[in-house]
């Protein structure tokens, strides 16, 4: 970070809106930071790289890939992970999982992602189809090209808002990924950075999906 | 058919554009990708030893780069890249060519165009054992699919359940019957729109004009829809000759829809502009996410032998949606929260 120059903080985060929305507004939330918020995951590990910023807002699981730790962690309702699901088309996908077809955002690379989604099912022989945004995973339902959805449990609402088809889960004992937390990378911009993030208003931290943030 | 009244002239929007941007989609006129600029040299990353080559078989403006970019990022840590250019000049002999130095494990096929020329080669060597393709940006690519020998792909045309789930998520008014004219050479499509559709819980109703059809009959059309269907909106297909040009596009679409009230749907976002205003929301394909789909449909036939046939022609997954929000909030209703879920909102 130059002298004077602002904090450059890199956002990489599936949520319910589009990069472009959540860069806007927390460009206006964070004025002493230089924020850009990626929609793809492969732009923001080439920008990890190249442009090394001074900070990261990601998920638990990126940031660990990265060798990253959390300085600030988010929280909602007292918790700093949530549960993913598993969603299919009119019935729970029960049973046996092995050679199931399962959808998911792409969030690790590719077999960052098979490992993450095996994981979370504990089972290792599945057929991942990663797709780029959150709301791509319907399409993969409307086309039978998955047998089932993996996603945060906060995201069903907005999938359940755009679509008629009849959505049934099955709850993943012990599938709790970490929300979103900021990892300070550059030592220097951290207490601009952790002052930033924790004056966020309440609007944008729901947008980021969090109600509060705490050191870990 | 007759015309029911004079047509008034008020087209703004700049047609050439349009038809240049259809070229580039999927239509059943010119897929070159004329009309857009050839850029920058391609680079191949640097071989990789011992990994299969996929070979990249493509126009070179800028939809089709943006395809590969994607595309290569993904795959170029597995696979070889050796990316051929496909301009007006290339033959057969170029393509068979570059096929014998490369020896690909797996071909990509970008456009209509390059699909035909890999047919033609396919056709002067029968009994030759093909390498897979992979077909992309390509117009009726499941029927180009089927007259090649082991081909799979994904198809270009955003799958009309896709444009309708985007506008129900824009607009307050209710969609559950959506209206459509097509050419007989879109039959086929229609037919499995509709039944895509029907899992959505939207009825597509749709009307057949013939090839040749003109402005007036195609306004006959619209208003037939409109009035004694009472479909909730309209699908404009992809077809070049229902948008012949600007005179064509008022007297037709313009003149019907801005009585009739009714929010348009198209495929190209040039019909989406506030100030000449026509269609409510364009849905396109996400180009970038294009290729990334292209690339884990190549990682799935290498872990599965490469045998393609087992790989039936996927749809896209992924859009992108320009919206009229000028034309939403006056006569539709902006959903709350909908600018969270639109690319681009114009007014």
């Amino acid at each position: 970070m130059a002298q004077n120059a602002k904090p450059v903080v890199h956002v990489f985060l599936q949520l319910d809106a589009k990069s472009s929305v959540i860069e806007k507004t927390l460009r206006q939330q964070l004025p002493e930071l230089n924020v850009t918020v990626f929609g793809r995951l492969r732009d923001f590990e080439e920008r990890l790289t190249a442009a090394h910023p001074d900070a990261v807002l990601s998920i638990g699981p990126i940031l660990q890939q990265h060798g990253q730790t959390a300085t600030l962690q988010g929280y909602r309702g007292g918790k700093s992970v949530e549960p993913y699901v598993l969603a299919a088309v009119n019935q729970p996908l029960t049973g046996p999982l092995a050679g199931k077809t399962i959808g998911v955002v792409e969030l690790l690379g590719r077999e960052g992602t098979q490992a993450f989604v095996s994981g979370l099912l504990k089972e290792p022989s599945l057929k991942i189809k990663r797709v780029a945004k959150i709301e791509d995973l319907l399409s993969l339902l409307e086309f039978s090209a998955a047998d089932g959805i993996v996603l945060p449990s906060s995201m069903l609402g907005m999938l359940l808002e755009r679509t008629r088809l009849v959505i049934k889960t099955r709850e993943l004992p012990g599938a709790l990924v970490g929300l979103p937390a900021v990892a300070v990378l550059n030592p220097a911009a951290r207490e601009i950075v952790v002052r930033s993030f924790q004056q966020l208003d309440a609007p944008t931290k729901h947008l980021l999906g969090i109600d509060s943030w705490r050191a870990p | 058919m007759t015309s029911r009244r004079a047509p008034t002239r008020t087209m703004s929007v700049p047609l050439g554009a349009l038809l240049a941007l259809l070229a580039g989609c999927a239509t059943t006129g010119n897929e070159s990708g004329a009309g857009t600029p050839a850029v920058a040299q391609i680079v191949d990353p640097p071989a990789r030893s011992g990994a299969p080559t996929v070979l990249i078989a493509m126009p070179s403006s800028p939809i089709f780069l943006e395809v590969r970019k994607s595309l290569v990022s993904e795959v170029q840590k597995t696979f070889s890249i050796h990316t051929f250019v496909v301009g007006p000049e290339t033959t057969v002999a170029d393509l068979a060519s570059t096929i014998k130095a490369v020896a690909p494990a797996c071909l990509v096929l970008m456009n209509n165009a390059t699909t035909n020329l890999y047919r033609q080669y396919q056709a002067a060597n029968p009994a030759a054992v093909m390498p897979p393709a992979v077909v992309l940006m390509t117009a009726f690519a499941e029927e180009v699919q089927a007259r090649l020998r082991r081909a799979t792909g994904i198809a270009y045309e955003v799958p009309g359940v896709t444009a309708f789930v985007n506008l129900r998520s824009v607009i307050r008014a209710p969609i559950g019957r959506v209206g459509v004219v097509y050419r007989p050479a879109f039959r086929k499509f229609v037919e499995r729109e509709t039944a895509l559709a029907a899992k959505e819980h939207v009825e597509l109703v749709s009307v057949s004009v013939p090839n040749d059809v003109t402005a007036a009959e195609l306004r006959d059309a619209l208003h037939d829809l409109a009035q004694k269907s009472h479909v909730d909106a309209v699908w404009m297909l992809n077809d070049n000759a229902l948008v012949r040009g600007p005179e064509f596009v008022d007297d037709a679409w313009r003149l019907e829809l801005s009585e009739a009230k009714l929010p348009l749907i198209v495929g190209v976002p040039n019909l989406v502009d506030p100030i000449s205003p026509l269609a409510t929301l364009a849905v396109v394909p996400d180009h970038e996410a294009l290729g990334f789909q292209a690339a884990n449909l190549l990682f799935e036939l290498s872990e599965n032998d490469w045998k393609v046939e087992r790989f039936p022609l996927e749809l896209p997954l992924s859009v992108r949606t320009v919206v009229d929000l000028k034309l939403v909030r006056a006569n539709f209703g902006l959903r709350p929260d909908a600018l969270k879920h639109i690319d681009k909102a114009l007014e």
